[in-house]
């Protein structure tokens, strides 16, 4: 039997997948990029240094600024520059901001209908409405810190090497700090109906990898953490195997020769003691215990992430505001233009790794290695195994494909960045 | 055209692109969700997997068709639609991604990236209105939500197709008439390129780079000249900038109507 899905919906970018089942058992599991190559990299060569974190974003309309930003941490690191607080602060808020955006969009209007059956998320709507409005109203708040920062809800416009070029208004950053608060409880809400929705049973070991930092939940800065070892992300960018067949335009990924997984379980995962108290809480009436190896505890884990940001963006905004000095230039003029960096965040599906060299503040070569690139082989791994969902042997065709569409979707892949 | 007394069905087509302008639209929030329903949705990957129907009243497409594939269903959704909408500098003007035509060899540059080409397509990037008829571009990276809302509800109660004024960037800038980045030496293109977008970049001290495409009628000589007086910028740093969107072809093509009309007069 051979199951065939044609242009998955609900994720961002175009992909299908194919598998075939011999006898009760998944073999060749693959997934099919259908997007253009664009070739970011390539067409990056022989410009200049501060035009890269601009066309980068353009990588993906989802996560725009984690590569805005990660494509500046790399320039910055290349010119060993050392950031004013204030502007690394409003950029971790940026960061905040764009996972509160980006979750929301998945958790509700990618995911939720998969647990309902139901086709369309038209009719999710009308079977939920006020979650539905919930879900927009949490969304608009993550927007609006990225625009209140970023000067744009996508592609932002202010960040510059060394900081920012502009300073937010003192008014709007005061009343986003109130927005996190009102809107706090309504993410409550949508974790508690996420923590009561049943999760397909389907364990299949693998590596956890994210970010990790001693002072906070790790999202803007720290070192890799993978399962229990820490090391820079120097060193883990330099030991991942990048690799990539004929006719597939998305690389995949290894590290010591195996697959791992990258995104929100994995940062739950190697991070949950630094949550904050509500998303704490949360994960402990969910009953979950780690090692927690069933990547469809993705969607939980972002609906944990979810109030951990709306709870931590408060905070970092009275950082900011009893450090808030409208005259004071947030950008640092880098003195040598040439070198060699890494930058590392944690985008909403995972750590995003930028590598470049640059000569003169021209771009000589770059590398973007992003989360969904990352995943990809512990999915298709993942797949391989599909037999031993539950009750697989009972599903029909039909079926079988809609866990498949439900399994693919809980990693919220994004196809356009793995292809960038 | 759209009848009033039956719901428009609309799609959406997602080709290459980083799908910015989707999201911005979904970006409205309760204005999107009071807009579905409005309309009916024919095809609208990103909120749902239904098969396609048979007629749209209205196409919206963004992206670059780049894969075979994609270039099918591009022509599929024209034949199927009274009304095709290109959005976002990728549909109107190409897109970052054309920037690899600018570069000589493209073959060479997806060797850098792919060691194994075999089956990959790398063809000569073409905006939406190169391969298809397009009623109507709204143009813009990402597109401004505020002017594609204002457009289609337009479209829907009029029937009519929106245009958009041909005005300058530069009348919808915060900086006009004090600070205007050009003349502190920064390299905004605002003066060519087409308003509509509200002007956001300027109003975050960054440069217009022209991501809407230029307006009609430009004088596209004058622009470089300021660029190279005030700003100090090369030939090949000026290219740069009008390369960033793919719209440098677009740019040259309307300073060609210019020259033409000028000839006539």
């Amino acid at each position: 039997m051979r199951i065939r899905i044609d242009h998955i919906a609900k994720i961002e970018g175009h992909a299908s997948f194919t598998a075939d089942i011999v006898r009760g058992d998944v073999r060749g599991a693959k997934i099919k990029i259908e997007e253009g190559a664009r070739l970011f990299e390539g067409i990056l060569r022989g410009r200049r240094d501060e035009e890269m974190p601009e066309i980068v974003s353009r990588i993906c309309g989802v996560c725009p600024v984690v590569h805005n930003l990660t494509a500046f941490k790399s320039l910055e690191n290349a010119y060993a520059l050392r950031l004013d607080e204030s502007a690394i602060l409003l950029r971790k808020l940026m960061m905040l901001g764009q996972i509160i955006s980006s979750h929301s969009l998945h958790l509700f209007f990618f995911s939720l209908s998969d647990f309902f059956g139901f086709k369309t998320d038209l009719e999710l709507i009308n079977a939920y409405p006020e979650k539905t409005h919930d879900a927009v109203k949490i969304r608009d708040v993550g927007n609006k810190i990225v625009e209140t920062i970023g000067g744009r809800a996508v592609h932002p416009l202010t960040p510059a090497i060394g900081g920012l070029r502009k300073i937010p208004d003192l008014d709007k950053l005061k009343q986003i700090s109130e927005d996190c608060k009102n809107i706090l409880p309504l993410a409550i809400k949508l974790g508690e109906f996420f923590i009561k929705l049943k999760y397909p049973d389907f364990p299949r070991k693998t590596a956890f990898v994210s970010l990790t930092n001693p002072n906070e939940y790790a999202i803007y800065e720290g070192e890799m953490k993978v399962d229990a070892r820490t090391m820079q992300p120097r060193d883990f960018f330099f030991q991942i195997k990048e690799f990539q067949s004929f006719d597939k335009v998305a690389k995949r990924t290894l590290f010591e020769e195996k697959t791992y997984m990258v995104g929100a379980l994995a940062r739950l995962h190697n991070n949950s003691e630094k949550l904050n108290p509500e998303a704490k809480k949360l994960l402990e009436k969910s009953g979950l215990k780690f090692p927690l190896y069933n990547p469809f505890y993705n969607i939980l884990a972002q609906a944990i992430e979810l109030i951990h940001c709306l709870e931590e963006s408060p905070g970092i905004l009275t950082q900011i505001i009893d450090k808030f000095d409208a005259n004071k230039k947030l950008s640092i003029e880098p003195i040598n233009r040439s070198g060699e960096g890494i930058g590392a965040i944690e985008a909403p599906r995972g750590t995003l790794f930028y590598n470049v060299k640059i000569r003169e503040g021209i771009i000589e070569d770059l590398n973007i290695i992003t989360p969904t690139a990352q995943n990809i082989a512990n999915l298709e791994a993942d797949l391989e195994e599909f037999e031993h969902i539950e009750g697989f042997k009972n599903l029909k065709r039909e079926e079988r494909a809609d866990k498949v569409k439900m399994l693919i979707r809980a990693y919220d892949p994004c196809v356009t960045c793995a292809v960038h | 055209m759209v009848q009033r007394e039956k719901k428009p069905v609309i799609a959406i087509l997602s080709l290459t692109c980083c799908e910015g302008c989707q999201v911005s639209i979904f970006d409205l929030g309760e204005r999107f969700l009071e807009f579905l329903t409005k309309v009916n949705i024919g095809d609208f990957r990103l909120i749902e997997g239904l098969p396609d129907v048979k007629k749209y009243d209205i196409a919206i497409v963004e992206g670059t068709a780049i894969t075979k594939e994609q270039k099918k269903r591009l022509k599929i959704m024209r034949k199927k639609s009274k009304i095709l909408i290109a959005i976002g500098a990728c549909a109107c003007v190409g897109g970052p991604q054309e920037i690899k035509d600018y570069r000589g060899n493209k073959n060479k540059l997806i060797r850098q990236i792919y060691p194994n080409i075999r089956g990959i397509d790398n063809p000569k990037i073409k905006s939406v209105k190169e391969m298809v008829k397009v009623d109507l571009e709204i143009p813009g990276c990402p597109i401004n939500k505020e002017e594609f809302f204002k457009l289609i509800n337009e479209l829907l109660e009029t029937n009519k197709i929106p245009q958009i004024p041909q005005k300058p960037v530069c009348e919808e800038c915060v900086r006009k008439n004090k600070n205007c980045l050009l003349l502190l030496g920064k390299p905004c293109l605002g003066a060519i390129s087409l308003a509509g977008c509200g002007a956001p970049c300027p109003a975050s001290n960054f440069p217009c780079d022209g991501c809407r495409g230029p307006r009609k009628g430009i004088n596209l000589e004058a622009m470089k000249k300021s660029l190279m007086v005030k700003v100090r910028l090369s030939e090949k740093e000026i290219n740069f900038i009008l390369e960033r969107f793919g719209q440098k072809n677009e740019i040259i093509r309307a300073t060609k109507v210019q020259i033409s009309t000028n000839l006539q007069k």
